[in-house]
């Protein structure tokens, strides 16, 4: 498994950037009832990483220290600002559902921290492969809440209007609570044990 | 040697410019391109909410925060925005008028109520109650009025009805003034 | 006044920052262990999200808006954002130097608090007047406050409790956000 592989790897378990780095938790718990508003914001996410990702490592070696930090803000705003025009004008839908979440992923520590961690100390090629592997287990992370919130929370396995199926009992009476923020905390929360339950992260 | 020395100072700062300038340009060219279709979009969306109240309508205008429907050269009825303050938050609703008396028609564009109980207040079974309303018969039925609210959900309930009746009171008396 | 009175308390305890938005949450979880440092950094928040929405308001009505570059926002305000946090770093660096080491990390981390952008962003959504996004804002950062005081508390609780081990940590730290969230969904509907 070549360098590529394991960065990529790394991302998906070891280094799950929500289950157990805690990171970019905001957008998860708002965004994560259903597995539409999961899709969405992965491709916002997987845009703007990769993008800060590149650019960063290409530039690495003539950015100063100290106006660092400034200059990795201005690039992965410029790109979130890109990802926001574009997808209100074409992708309307998922711009209203993603809200006030789009902008926000500026500030999502996920991507400065990709940055600030590995892109500016890694080559053009190893950077991409960090992006894909952490975009992919934090789109395995929205995914997998979404699915139980969406489920508990409505009844119904929605996707992109494609209706695949409804719960027997829930479809009628769903357990609206799952797609209320309490719902997100609870899930959640019950996960991270069972990351830890299982060993793949020290309990503290 | 100065040289050197400047360039060390320097250059962070240049080089900060330069990133700034080059997202600059970035922004506005995307800008440029996705403008028109958001605005178009925009309106797109009241258009086809106007369009499915009044499916009669083959033109509107917009002044005043009204919109008056025309069929051809005839008015057909208006519409305006109206606010409640809902449970979760605002609810922005699009209220159509057939005349200066009556409603038209209700239609929910946006809320932030309670999931099973308050988001209701979008179903038919609520909204079709303003079907040819008169504005004063705008009311929950345990006001005097006649619409029935919705069991469990009087606030989104009663949110929608005050909005929808002090909104068409305010419009048809800015209508009936400016006439 | 009203309007401005229910904005306020909306902001603090029906839409809460934490609990409802879900705005501020890293250091909802990093922090939030003892009692005195959630109230210090509650509200240090607080006050670089007032100074933030009182700058941002002032760029966006006067600069953003008349050249119509609003699309510019995003990248506009959390340079200010980033530049207030420095500079109130610096301040405190040298008033308080005790103050400065015990926040150590989680103060430049302010900047990447999405509720410091997303006061912002929210002013700008809902088109409050300069007097208003101000009281947002000190609302905002008042529930956020509030919460994080709550969450600390409860921490400091459960520390001494004895918790499943897979559970220690973040795992019950959530759970027992859930209960909070649960709580505050009673104020809904206060106005």
């Amino acid at each position: 498994m070549g360098k590529f592989g394991k960065e990529f790897a790394k991302g998906l378990i070891l280094s799950n950037p929500v289950f157990v780095l805690a990171l970019g938790l905001c957008p998860t718990l708002a965004i994560s009832t259903s597995i539409d508003n999961a899709l969405g914001m992965t491709l916002a996410v997987l845009i703007v990483l990769i993008g800060s990702n590149i650019i960063i490592a290409a530039i690495r070696n003539f950015v100063p220290s100290i106006t660092r930090i400034p200059i990795f803000i201005v690039i992965i705003a410029t790109l979130v600002t890109v990802v926001n025009l574009i997808f209100h004008a074409y992708l309307p839908a998922t711009y209203e559902s993603l809200g006030i979440f789009l902008p926000l992923i500026v500030v999502n520590c996920i991507i400065l921290g990709r940055a600030e961690a590995f892109a500016s100390k890694n080559p053009i090629k190893d950077s991409i492969a960090d992006a894909l592997g952490i975009t992919v287990g934090f789109m395995i992370a929205l995914l997998i809440v979404s699915f139980i919130r969406q489920l508990l929370g409505t009844g119904n396995l929605t996707v992109f209007g494609v209706h695949f199926f409804t719960l027997p009992g829930l479809g009628e009476h769903p357990i609206v609570a799952f797609v209320l923020p309490y719902g997100a905390f609870l899930v959640i929360g019950i996960i991270m044990a069972i990351f830890r339950w299982k060993g793949v992260i020290k309990s503290e | 040697m100065q040289a050197k020395k400047f360039w060390k100072t320097a250059s962070p700062v240049i080089l900060l410019t330069i990133v700034v300038a080059v997202c600059v340009s970035i922004l506005t060219y995307v800008d440029s391109i996705t403008r028109d279709k958001i605005a178009a979009q925009e309106n797109a969306a009241v258009e086809e909410m106007l369009a499915t109240m009044f499916p009669e309508m083959t033109d509107y205008k917009y002044e005043n925060e009204i919109y008056t429907i025309y069929d051809g050269e005839e008015q057909v009825g208006y519409a305006f925005l109206a606010i409640g303050s809902g449970y979760g938050g605002d609810i922005n609703i699009l209220v159509g008028l057939e005349d200066a008396t009556t409603i038209k028609e209700i239609s929910i564009i946006s809320q932030e109520e309670t999931p099973g109980l308050g988001t209701r207040i979008t179903e038919p079974d609520f909204t079709n109650q303003f079907i040819g309303l008169p504005i004063d018969d705008v009311a929950l039925s345990r006001d005097g009025g006649q619409v029935d609210a919705i069991t469990s959900s009087t606030i989104s309930s009663s949110a929608v009805v005050d909005a929808v009746r002090e909104t068409a009171l305010e419009k048809v008396k800015q209508l009936t003034e400016n006439q | 006044m009203s309007e401005l009175a229910a904005v306020f308390i909306g902001m603090v305890l029906i839409n809460n920052f934490i609990l409802t938005r879900f705005l501020g949450l890293c250091p909802f979880f990093g922090v939030s262990k003892q009692l005195n440092s959630a109230i210090s950094m509650g509200v240090a928040v607080t006050f670089v999200m007032a100074v933030a929405s009182l700058a941002t308001w002032i760029i966006r009505t006067y600069i953003l808006i008349p050249f119509d570059i609003e699309y510019m926002n995003i990248v506009i305000f959390i340079l200010v954002i980033a530049t207030l946090v420095q500079i109130i770093e610096l301040f405190i660096k040298k008033t308080n130097a005790g103050l400065y080491f015990s926040f150590g990390i989680y103060l430049p981390l302010i900047t990447t608090n999405c509720a410091v952008l997303g006061i912002t962003l929210i002013n700008v959504q809902e088109s409050y007047s300069l007097t208003g996004s101000i009281v947002a804002a000190l609302g905002g950062g008042l529930g956020f406050t509030l919460v994080l005081a709550m969450m600390s508390g409860i921490r400091e609780k459960l520390e001494m409790a004895d918790t499943p081990k897979a559970m220690k940590g973040l795992p019950i730290a959530f759970l027992t956000a859930a209960l909070l969230g649960l709580a505050f969904l009673g104020f809904g509907g206060m106005i």
